[in-house]
Formats: structure tokens, sequence, C-alpha cells
């Protein structure tokens, strides 16, 4: 391949990739910019999300790549599969929440934060437990439509994938600028007290914060496993990580920065893997955090939450 | 588990009458006896090994409970500190970096860091062979750099940051340590690392030198950690765990002892490193990530976060758990699944599951048990009925010598001049000057939102200003970090409390002294006569100034301040305030949420310090407190200062009457004068 082959193809994968880091690092921002609380439980709350994605295909019969569907059943497999593994994705933030959370919201210290850790390992280990420790072939039933640009390719898993992302993204976006629970959470997120006694439930807002950012993560759980054609309980770590790194780099608590932070860290990975190394991906990416955090603590678009101290 | 501290004490009650001296060291001869005869008594090699692990655990526990426990500084990559340790004695020791023979390495041949290989067929070589108990400390200083390396660029960060960029640091060094093949063998690991030698004698593969050195190095590490936690550095480190900003405002210099803390824990797991592989005498990058971490983290979590036994017996107990214990358990679970024909059960394997028991100690502690099995603070019994209730004595400030050195000086205590502070698009002070006379009071008033907390903000270093200079008897001090502002003689209290909730009285009085206190680390751990007399005078200069407030604080000392009424909560802050000798004390609104009686009685301490020549700027509301203790008074409306002069006069000012009352009624407001 020429090198502009390659760099259109790592451009195409970094899209995708990125889309996915999006959707992920919109959790860590919404709850972030309402509790100021990192919350490890969200990246294993994306891999359980790929595993209900998985089960969910399966039910329909699909096992490997193999079969393949087109048209209106397609659509309808995959808008089930997005509605169940989002409902439940959610659902399950929600629950941690609850459970794990909102006992210590008055909290100071890094306790909560210590609780989503463990949290994050209850789910880590119950899957590994549960399911094994081997990688499970991801269901598929995408045709094998192709795009050739050069000797660069545009697969339809990618197109999908932009679109799914894309119709979530602005979906978030709507609900958050346009509804009135969109706007109780950013009166939350700016002065959780104010917002209180102007009537807003703080406790509902939280609740959604969860639950959307959750729903999200479980969105990203099944692009990945469309994606890589496989998943594992190990998943959550690494791209955690990577779309946390994306949240910051776009200014923790900003729902477009999270957007664009997923992107670029997205871009960030295929393009230094092409032409670097894959071996210091993380290494890259995490230089890029700290650098960040030193030097634009706000993030490259953002501006801070006002602190809630 | 309440339940079970109550069994515990009940246990214990027989031992209550010895004086809590005396059974603190028939306690600790006792655990120290039963460390050292467990080899003898229980001579069974696997064993042996999985208490010296235990142990060595329990030396990491104590490492990230410094950084964790007392600094508050949650780090999430602790284990890349060990595998420095460790890796640095590895490659020390091992045949992995071999450079070739030449006549430089013959002095360090001479010294016994080398030996010479003869090369077989190529060139002679060199092979490190220094020694374990040289790495041991070389260990510790090489991972406490790397501390402080990691540690600088993120220091700055809130807290939780931290927790993520510790995080990543702690996968790079497992992966830096995987790609770096030529030094350290990469994901193959190191091998053939060295066992250490004593006087002749070699470690084998034998688990009891190994636990008697386990042993040596846990009770170092106890040591120093308590000699730390009591000393000026502890309590700094608390302060900053407790309240960074009013820590930051009461002399302690965060930066600094934010790195000293990551440094020193960082050390603790170099050396712990450099032990634990000398026992494996193999290193492999798995050994190092973040399960490590967490693992470490839980046992901090399960003995008390801040607690220095509690982590050990958090760490030996969790170790335990795992070697002996669940083992045991699964067997019995088999056992009963088997008898009751339950297939089920028999698939259950607790030893696998342990990461599980992790998360669920983890999120139960959290929720049920936050300070750990062994708290580190115990709580003073409250005061009986009898001496809340006792007369209340009037203190007395003649013992305070020394308070009244800056009312001598040919400057004024403070000028301010053409401060403009911006927030945004909101301008919250415009170009204000303030002059206060050395030995004056001066009082600031103002209606909510004027400005007067933003002024004292500026003065101490907290908030930016956009314009404008500030001297404190002579020297600039605008731009200054805040515990540079206290050390050069302005302390403040604040308007809504800003004290450290979990510290005693005691404890938060001489946080106050810190700038004024000299010891370092090693004069904290070596506690030598010259530290042992400056915490003595600390402790008299704490008592005389907690004197100035009668018995209200006096025989609350050792209760933290969370559990004390509002106003003993200002009085402590005052007597922090105080307590670092200041020239210049800035109170915001000492008397707010204090009744009449005790108004009054807080009006004549501080008339009382004022008289002893000590230079007091005010914010307040009452305005007979004002009238009754200020020289002067400033007001300040909307960011401007409206009007300045003796206090009888300005209370007849219609601008001051319409910035308070409004406009209407600004004609007759005899309420109001």
């Amino acid at each position: 391949m020429t090198t502009a082959d390659l760099l259109l193809q790592q451009l195409i994968n970094g899209l995708s990739l990125g889309a996915m880091y999006s959707l992920l690092a919109l959790g860590f921002t919404l709850v972030y910019g309402i509790l100021e609380l990192i919350n490890f439980a969200h990246f294993n709350v994306f891999m359980v999300g790929s595993f209900i994605a998985m089960w969910t295909l399966q039910m329909f019969g699909l096992t490997g790549q193999d079969v393949v569907m087109t048209g209106l059943p397609l659509i309808g497999v995959l808008l089930v599969t997005f509605a169940v593994t989002m409902t439940g994705s959610g659902v399950l933030g929600v629950v941690i929440e609850r459970v794990s959370l909102r006992p210590l919201r008055n909290v100071k210290g890094p306790a909560a934060m210590i609780t989503t850790i463990g949290v994050s390992y209850i789910l880590f280990n119950l899957i590994l437990l549960g399911v094994g420790a081997d990688s499970k072939n991801f269901p598929n039933p995408l045709p094998q439509a192709e795009l050739h640009f050069g000797d660069a390719v545009l697969r339809l898993r990618e197109v999908l994938i932009w679109i799914v992302a894309s119709v979530l993204m602005v979906g978030l976006w709507l609900f958050v600028q346009k509804s009135k629970m969109g706007k109780a959470m950013r009166a939350t997120a700016q002065d959780p007290e104010a917002a209180r006694m102007m009537g807003v439930v703080v406790d509902r807002v939280i609740v959604m914060a969860f639950f959307l950012g959750s729903a999200l993560a479980g969105a990203g759980g099944l692009i990945f496993g469309l994606y890589y054609n496989f998943t594992s309980f190990i998943i959550g770590f690494t791209a955690g990580l990577r779309a946390f790194t994306a949240a910051v780099l776009g200014g923790i608590g900003n729902i477009p920065g999270a957007m664009a932070g997923g992107i670029i860290i997205g871009l960030i990975e295929t393009m230094g893997g092409q032409f670097i190394s894959t071996a210091w991906t993380d290494v890259i990416i995490f230089s890029i955090l700290v650098l960040v955090l030193v030097f634009r603590p706000a993030g490259l678009f953002g501006r801070l939450a006002p602190s809630k101290s | 588990m309440s339940g079970a501290a109550t069994t515990f004490s009940i246990l214990l009650r027989p031992f209550a009458r010895i004086a809590p001296l005396h059974r603190r060291r028939a306690g600790l001869l006792a655990i120290t006896v039963a460390a050292l005869a467990f080899p003898l008594l229980h001579d069974n090699d696997a064993d042996i090994d999985a208490a010296a692990n235990a142990l060595a655990y329990a030396t990491l526990a104590l490492g990230l409970n410094i950084v964790v426990g007392f600094a508050g500084l949650l780090d999430l990559g602790y284990a890349a500190f060990f595998a420095i340790g460790a890796y640095a004695y590895g490659i020390a020791t091992s045949f992995q970096v071999m450079p070739d023979w030449s006549p430089f390495w013959e002095p360090f041949a001479w010294l016994g860091l080398v030996a010479h290989v003869p090369g077989s067929g190529g060139p002679d070589q060199v092979h490190f062979t220094v020694s374990f108990w040289i790495m041991m400390p070389v260990s510790a200083v090489l991972a406490a750099g790397f501390g402080i390396l990691f540690g600088a660029p993120t220091l700055r960060l809130k807290g939780d940051y931290l927790a993520i960029v510790t995080l990543g640091f702690g996968e790079i060094v497992p992966i830096v340590v995987r790609n770096w093949d030529s030094l350290t063998n990469g994901a193959m690991g190191l091998n053939g690392i060295a066992a250490p030698r004593l006087f002749g004698y070699r470690f084998g593969i034998d688990a009891e030198p190994y636990y008697y050195v386990a042993v040596g190095l846990v009770a170092l590490l106890i040591f120093i950690s308590t000699r730390l936690r009591d000393s000026r550095i502890g309590r700094a480190w608390m302060a900053i765990r407790e309240d960074e900003i009013a820590a930051g405002a009461m002399g302690v210099n965060l930066v600094r002892l934010k790195l000293l803390a990551f440094a020193i824990g960082a050390g603790f797991a170099g050396m712990t490193g450099t032990f634990y592989v000398a026992k494996l005498q193999t290193a492999t990058p798995e050994m190092f990530g973040f399960p490590v971490s967490v693992m470490i983290l839980v046992m901090v979590v399960l003995g008390g976060i801040g607690s220095i036994w509690g982590v050990v017996v958090g760490a030996v107990l969790l170790q335990l758990l795992q070697s002996w214990f669940l083992q045991d358990l699964t067997q019995w679970i088999h056992a009963l699944g088997r008898l009751i024909g339950m297939p089920l059960l028999l698939r259950i394997d607790l030893v696998q599951s342990i990461e599980l028991i992790f998360g669920i100690i983890l999120v139960v502690m959290m929720l049920y048990r936050r300070e750990g099995l062994i708290p580190a603070t115990r709580r003073a019994p409250a005061l009986t009925f009898d001496q809340q209730h006792a007369e209340v004595r009037r203190g007395s400030t003649i013992a305070l010598q020394g308070l009244g050195e800056g009312a001598k000086s040919p400057h004024p205590a403070l000028e301010v001049r053409g401060v403009t502070v911006k927030f945004g698009g909101l301008t919250a002070l415009k170009s204000v000057d303030i002059t206060v006379p050395a030995g004056g009071v001066v009082a600031v008033i103002g209606p909510n939102g004027s400005g007067k907390s933003t002024l004292f903000n500026t003065i101490t270093g907290l908030t930016h200003a956009d314009a404008g200079r500030v001297k404190l008897y002579g020297t600039d001090i605008l731009g200054l970090p805040p515990h540079e502002i206290l050390a050069l003689g302005a302390a403040r209290t604040f308007q809504n409390i800003r004290l450290f909730p979990n510290l005693t009285v005691l404890e938060n009085v001489l946080v106050g002294q810190h700038s004024r206190l000299r010891t370092g680390v090693l004069g904290a751990i070596l506690h030598l006569p010259r530290t042992k007399a400056e915490e003595k005078r600390a402790l008299e200069w704490v008592m005389e100034i907690v004197a100035v407030f009668g018995n209200r604080l006096m025989p609350r000392l050792n209760q933290t301040v969370n559990g004390l009424s509002y106003a003993n909560r200002r009085r402590v802050e005052i007597a922090r305030a105080l307590a670092s000798r200041p020239k210049l004390l800035l109170l915001d609104e000492p008397t707010a949420g204090m009744n009449p009686a005790e108004t009054l009685e807080l009006a004549e301490q501080i008339k009382g310090l004022h008289a002893l020549g000590l230079t007091i700027l005010l914010i307040e509301h009452k305005l007979d407190v004002v009238t009754n203790l200020a020289d002067t008074v400033v007001v300040l409306d909307h960011g401007e200062k409206l009007t300045e002069g003796r206090p009888e006069v300005v209370r007849q000012n219609e601008d001051v009457i319409t910035a308070y009352l409004g406009r209407n009624t600004a004609a007759g407001s005899a309420a109001f004068v």
C-alpha cells in the first residue's frame, strides 16, 4: 500500500475506534460533570455491555460470522440488539449507582472512587468466572459489502458504526440541550445546591446520568464486538483508560469535547500503531493524558465546569 | 462489624487497668516475640514462605499508606515503584546486562560490585554482583526519585486526576519493561537473580532467612511510619488530606509535602521490590501490573486507611487468606457439595475468585466500615455532662509573649493598593486601597457579595489578583503562594470554617506551627534532642494559645474537631492562626453564629490580643463588635471602597446606610444607627 492509502485506511479505522471511544467517554463526562467522580465501574460496564450484545445476538441464532443477514431482518436484529444492550447496560449503571454510590454521596475523600474500583473488579471477575478467560467469538450478521479507495477498504460495518454513533451522539446532545431533564442535568452540573432549591430532583438527575452514560457504554461494547469480531472479560481496562483520556482531552464535563476527544484518541491509536509501533500505543496515549492535564487541565476545547468545593 | 469490635474490647477488658503506655509496650513485645519465634515453632517451609510474602506485602501496604492514608493522595499505580526496585536489583545481580571487560571496571571489581567473567570465545565480560544489602537502600532512593518524577507533573491536579495519572504510570512501567528487551529480557523476565549473602552465609531457597529479613523490614517501616506520623511532617500530610486549601493557608508547602509523601511511599516499594525478587530470584512484568496495585490498595482499605498497624494486619490477613484459608475453605465447600449432592458447589474455587473477593472487600468496607478493621483515630470519649457544664473560666493572653512584635515595625502592617480581581465578567474587587497600621485593628464591613472575603483571599494568596500591589510590613506578597505569605506573618481564619475535621483540637492548632518548626524527615525519624526540644516548645506555645479561650478548648484537646460546637470550632480556627505567631491576624467573621454572650467573650479575647500589640484585620457583620474593636472601618460595596474612617463616623455615613439598607430607608434609618 502507498502511504496515502495507508493514511486513508488508518483514518477509516481511527474514526471507527474513535466513535467507540467517544461513546464510552460520554459516560465518564456525564457522571464527572455532575458528581465530580471518576467512575471506574464504567470500564467494565462497557465490557458487560459487549457480553449482553453477544448474548442477544446469540438468541437470534447467530453464533459466528457465517450467517449473513440483509435488508429489514438485519436492521430489525440490529435495532433490537442495540435496544437490549443499551437498556441492560443502562440498568446496570443505575443499579451500581443505587447500591454502591448513593450511600456515599455526602462522604468526602476518595471513598466513592475506591468503591467504583471495587465494583469494576466485581464485574470483571464475575464475567471471568462466569464465562471463562478465553475470548468469545462475537456474532456478526453484516454482509461483506466493501468500497475500495485505492488499496484502502471501507467496510459496511464501519459505515454502520459511524451512523449509529452519530445518531446516539446527536440524540444525547438534543436530549441535554432541549429536554426538561437535560436542562436539569446542566443545572445540576453547574450547582447542585441551587438546582435542588429550584425543584430539580438531584437524585433523579444522577440516575439519569448513570443510565445514559452506561447505555452509551453498552452501545460502545456492541460496536467493539462488531469491529473486532470477539469479546472478552479483559477489554474494559484498556478501552476504558483510552476513553477516559478522550474525556480529559475534550475537557471533562464537556459533551462535544468528549465526542471530539474520542475521535482524536481513535486516530492517534491507529496512526501511532501504523507509523510508530503498537507496542507503545498506551505509552503515547498516557503521555498525552499527562501532558494535557499538566498544561491544559481544562482540555483542548472546554473550560472546566465551575468547581463545586 | 461493630459487634466484632465489641467482642474485641470485652476480651481486652482485663487489661484495662494497666497504664496505656505499658499496655502498648507489652503488646509490642508480644508481637515481636511471636514474629521471631514463629519459624522455630512452626517448622514448615511453605508456611514460612507464605508468611515472608505476607510481610513483603505488609511493607508495600505501609508505603502506600503514607501516600493514601497520611497525605490522602490516591495512587493506583503503586506497583510501578515495586517493579523499579525489583528490576534494579535484578539487573544489578543477574547475567542480563554484561558489558565487555575493560580496565575501567577494575576498581569496581576490587569493591566487589562486579566480577570479571572470562569470555567463552568472545571478549571477557563484566558480571554485576552488587550486594543485596547495598541495593536495598539504592533501590529505595531510585524508586523515590521516580516517585518525584511521576509525582511532579501531577501534584498540582485535583486528587481524582492524580488517581488516573498514577494508574497510567502504573501501566507504562510494565510496558516499558516488556519492550526494553536488552535491559529487562522483556516478557520472558529476568532469571538468575542472585540470592543475598550475609557474612559469607548464602541465602538459598530456604524461606527462613527471608522471613527474618521481612520481619526486620516491616519493623523498620512501622517505626519510620510511626515517627513520621507523629511529627511535623505527618501533621502536615494529614492537614493536606483533610483540607488542602486550609493546609496551604496554614503554612504547609503543598507541592513539597505531597512529593515527599510520594517519594517516601515509592522508596518503601522500591526496597520491597528488591527484597521480593531476591527471594524469588526471578522477575517478570506481570508481577507488577494493575492487579498488584489494587491488591495493595485493598490491604490498606481493609486494615484502615491511615492506620499503621491496621495496614500491616490487612496485608497479612489478605495474604494468609490467599495462601491458606481459601484453599481449605474451597475443600470444605467441595466436601459439602459431595455430601449433599450439589455439583454446583464442586465448581466453586475460592482461590480463583480472590479478585472478586478483593472487589467485594473494597465495596463493603467503603459502604459499611470506611475506617477499616483497626481505625487510625481512636475517638476520645465525649465530655461528661458535668465537664461540659463546668464553670466557664475566662482565659488570659498574658502568657503570649512575642505576638506584638509586628507593632514595632516602621512599616504599616498591610498596604493594599489598587487591587482588582475579576471572575470572568464579574469584577469582585475594583482598585481597592486599604492600609492597616502596625498594631492597629481595622474592620472591613459591607453587604454580602461586596468582596470582603475575596479581599482576604487575595491578601493570603488564595485568589489571583488582576492588578494592584499588596505589601506586608514592607514586603510585596501579591502572587506568593499561601504558605509563604503565612510564613511572612499573615495568618487567617475562614468565613465558613476550614478546620481539619478528623484531627484533634491539639493537632489542628499544632498544624498552625508548621512554618515555625524546622524538623525534616531525618529529624522526625531519628527524633534527635533538637527535634524533641522543638516539639516541646511547640506544644507549650499551643497550650498557651488554647489557654486564651479559658476552659472552652482545654478539656477538649484530644477530641476531633468535627464533634465540636460551632463556636468552639471558630475558637480552634483562631487558635490555629495564632499558633503561627502571626504579625497580622485576618479574621473572617469570627463571631458569626455565636450567641451574644459568646460574641462578647470572643470580642474581649480579640481585644486582649490587640492589647499585646497584635495587628488585626477583621471582617464582621455585628456592628457593635466592630465599634467595640476597630480603630478604623473600611466599607466595601460591589467591590469598591465606599468610605473609610472611625466607626462612629462611618455609621452616620449616608452612602453606607444606603448600601446596607437600600435607598428608601436612607433618610430615617434610626434602626441602623
